[in-house]
């Protein structure tokens, strides 16, 4: 039968697999968000936040003319 | 503090928030396989419960910072309301679904954190607590990067 590894190793070794786990995500998600469609719509909506931000801005200046 | 938000993601809020929250959703399913360890449910032969539970408390500190980073990155530059309201037609159900799951994850993982930390007399509600914690992490993400991710 195999034997089961010290406390240490145990601990090292499930820190590592969250550690791979983070740079699968993150390889994986980059990926899927990167140039294409999806990436577009994130502009988009980067956009429309921008857009946001500027009607706020506006907002502001006409209440401080008012 | 919007400017902030903005230049330390140089520009890609969405892209990154979406990234840190696809990682914050995979690890807690990794806390969950952890803790059933933890609690003896699963046994496997290369991790005992003692170390499942060291891990899953070290992973669940990395989950709390960066899941307030998320939270903060949403709340300073697409504030509750206006995420709402500047969501897609159609899409004000889900960005509504997530602004409440996402307020209620932060109250949640504040409580377990208090609950482990603290307030030990409560500990008996842990497991449910890690299971909500768990479901609404899993709500959030879908309601969100997931509905990019995936949704494409």
């Amino acid at each position: 039968m195999a034997e089961t590894p010290s406390h240490g190793r145990q601990v090292a070794g499930s820190l590592i697999a969250a550690v791979l786990l983070v740079i699968l995500t993150v390889a994986l998600v980059t990926a899927k968000i990167g140039p294409g469609l999806d990436s577009s719509e994130l502009r988009e909506r980067e956009e429309r936040q921008e857009e946001r931000l500027e009607q706020r801005e506006e907002r502001q200046e006409e209440r401080r003319d008012d | 503090m919007e400017d902030l938000v903005d230049s330390l993601t140089r520009g890609n809020v969405s892209q990154v928030k979406t990234v840190l929250a696809s990682v914050v959703a995979v690890l807690s399913a990794y806390q969950v396989f952890l803790m059933t360890i933890g609690y003896g449910k699963v046994n496997v032969p290369f991790l005992k419960a003692k170390a499942a539970s060291f891990t899953h408390r070290a992973t669940g500190d990395v989950i709390l910072v960066v899941t307030l980073l998320v939270a903060f990155m949403c709340l300073v530059y697409f504030e509750v309301g206006d995420g709402i309201e500047y969501a897609r037609d159609g899409e004000q159900m889900r960005a509504m679904i997530h602004v409440v799951a996402g307020s209620l994850l932060v109250g949640a993982i504040v409580l377990k954190v208090i609950v482990v930390r603290w307030w030990h007399r409560m500990g008996r509600y842990l497991p449910m607590l890690g299971i909500m914690v768990f479901v609404l992490f899993m709500v959030t993400w879908f309601t969100s990067a997931g509905n990019y991710v995936i949704g494409g």
